[in-house]
């Protein structure tokens, strides 16, 4: 398995089908793209030949929403089958999914559901990452989740549990900027808690997005733009875990491509403004 | 305390059926309430059904309207958990749905537009091949032509429709006022395929349905003159024949031929 920690990619954009063109005609400011899985897990479709040409110009991550690796369900082998397929295609820099489930008896309700912190889930979850890094051979990148709802059994904080799986599964940690901002708000805690909680060793990638505010609780929609809140998060976020990966995540309400690059040039210069330009273009 | 596939089962009931056993599991948060915090899992499963269904069938929309289409997501969602890991197939029941749901089995021309859409979407989305080329016919030796047997695009797809749902469609597509609803004297025959990279549909007569029904399913080129020629009379049959094969070359719908 590979051991050794993805290098820093700069700023990326997620890709969107609405960009295929802008970016193949033209050339944006963008270091790297993240991909969906699952958007392109079917052999000769229209988008795969389009991702092909993106993979020719520019480095690529895949990114999942639907492994469930904390599902009570069994590891779905023709899934992995071809997100592996995918990757020998992609050749990927790193391959992420959420720390979540999203479903069980072969139902997907299509969303990031959250796990109770408890010693069980914990030894599930593990387990399973294990298993599934065996599968592709190669580490994996979980994500944390926003959540709205806290289960009265978990025993330990979600900081806390994700670095244990980190630590015991032996992956990465994409770290969602946003989504750390929206569980503290919904939950009550402090996000440098999370931020100084989690092992800095193993944070490859940055999620910045935008959040709906619904008065007592916020939602990760994911349709805003990053608002000033969640860019101070990340200028805190750059500052405990340095040079990082970063990319601007927008999957509804989607902008022209330049509106995206625009925000992504803001992570870029408070990337070198809190970690000065000579260290941000050694890391690149 | 709920062991976690117990607490996945009924948090997954809790989205799925509405049903509060989950809420036990609970905690309030500082600010809000549980019900209205599990509420966020709930509203989001059926809106983001709601929205792959109207990407999906973006003229049923247009046809219903927001809440006439709202009222089948429902509906639909309800009587179809999704069951797949991609949400991009949610939708391949719909058409189905609509010709048995009640509220709609008066209406049949929902379901052929539903169809119409799917099978466009299916087309699009469809494995490459071919396409046939003149060039390629034009070198197979005359005493040959009778024992072609032609392979249909992979992404070909007959449909039959008992209502005027294909000009519906048409004058949706282009943003103009439907025409009213009405059964046909007699089934329209409809054939979906990719041409390049556009999904396409065209209404064929009878005859010429009959023929690419025959010729896709392998009957040879030889044995469909005899069948044109049953079929609209001896006279010019071989012409007729030979003019819907080069139509069908130049729509792109066929992928290549063989000897049978």
């Amino acid at each position: 398995m590979n051991a050794q920690k993805p290098p820093f990619l700069g700023f990326g954009l997620g890709l969107r089908p609405q960009h295929y063109s802008e970016i193949l005609e033209g050339s944006p400011a963008v270091d790297w793209f993240e991909v969906l899985s699952e958007n392109y897990m079917i052999e000769g479709c229209q988008p795969l030949r389009m991702l092909d040409r993106i993979c020719e110009r520019y480095p690529v991550v895949m990114h999942g929403v639907s492994l469930s690796i904390a599902s009570t369900a069994p590891l779905d082998r023709e899934y992995l089958a071809r997100l592996k397929a995918l990757a020998a295609r992609v050749n990927p820099v790193w391959i992420s999914d959420h720390l979540c489930w999203t479903g069980a008896h072969g139902v997907n309700l299509h969303d990031l559901l959250p796990v109770p912190y408890t010693k069980e889930a914990l030894d599930h979850v593990v387990d399973r990452v294990s298993r599934v890094q065996d599968i592709l051979g190669r580490r994996l990148t979980l994500e944390n989740v926003s959540s709205y709802v806290t289960f009265g059994q978990s025993e330990t904080t979600e900081w806390e549990f994700v670095s244990e799986v980190a630590n015991r599964a032996d992956c990465w940690l994409l770290f969602d900027v946003n989504n750390v901002y929206v569980s503290a708000f919904n939950h009550g805690f402090a996000s440098d808690d999370f931020l100084n909680g989690v092992p800095r060793d193993r944070v490859v990638q940055f999620h910045v997005a935008g959040h709906s505010h619904e008065e007592t609780h916020l939602i990760d929609t994911h349709d805003h733009p990053v608002c000033d809140e969640v860019w101070d998060f990340y200028r805190a976020a750059v500052a405990h875990f340095g040079p990082v990966s970063t990319m601007i995540e927008r999957d509804d309400n989607i902008p022209p491509l330049a509106e995206l690059v625009d925000e992504l040039d803001h992570a870029r210069s408070i990337a070198r403004e809190v970690l000065g330009p000579a260290s941000l273009a050694a890391a690149e | 305390m709920s062991s976690l596939k117990e607490l996945q089962e009924s948090f997954q009931r809790g989205i799925l059926a509405g049903d509060d056993t989950v809420l036990a599991e609970i905690k309030d948060s500082p600010k809000e309430e549980r019900k209205v915090l599990f509420g966020v899992y709930r509203n989001a499963y059926v809106a983001r059904l709601a929205e792959v269904l109207a990407d999906d069938y973006e003229q049923v929309h247009a046809y219903l309207g927001d809440a006439g289409f709202a009222r089948l997501a429902k509906s639909y969602i309800a009587a179809h958990p999704s069951d797949r890991r991609s949400a991009r197939d949610f939708g391949r029941h719909v058409p189905d749905f609509l010709k048995t749901d009640p509220g709609f089995t008066a209406h049949a021309e929902v379901a052929e537009i539903a169809a119409l859409e799917k099978a466009l979407a299916d087309a699009f989305d469809g494995p490459e091949a071919g396409p046939l080329s003149l060039a390629a016919l034009a070198d197979v030796a005359p005493e040959l032509w009778t024992k072609l047997v032609f392979t249909a695009h992979p992404t070909a797809h007959r449909l039959t429709f008992a209502t005027n749902a294909a000009d519906i469609w048409s004058a949706l597509r282009d943003e103009s006022p439907a025409p009213p609803p009405r059964r046909l004297p007699e089934p329209q025959a409809i054939l979906v395929w990719r041409q390049d990279v556009t999904a396409r549909f065209r209404t064929l007569g009878t005859e010429e349905a009959m023929m690419w029904d025959e010729a896709a399913a392998g009957t040879r080129f030889g044995v469909l003159c005899e069948m044109v020629a049953t079929y609209g009379g001896e006279d010019g049959a071989d012409f007729r024949a030979a003019s819907y094969l080069k139509d069908w070359v130049d729509m792109g719908s066929l992928a290549g031929f063989r000897f049978g």
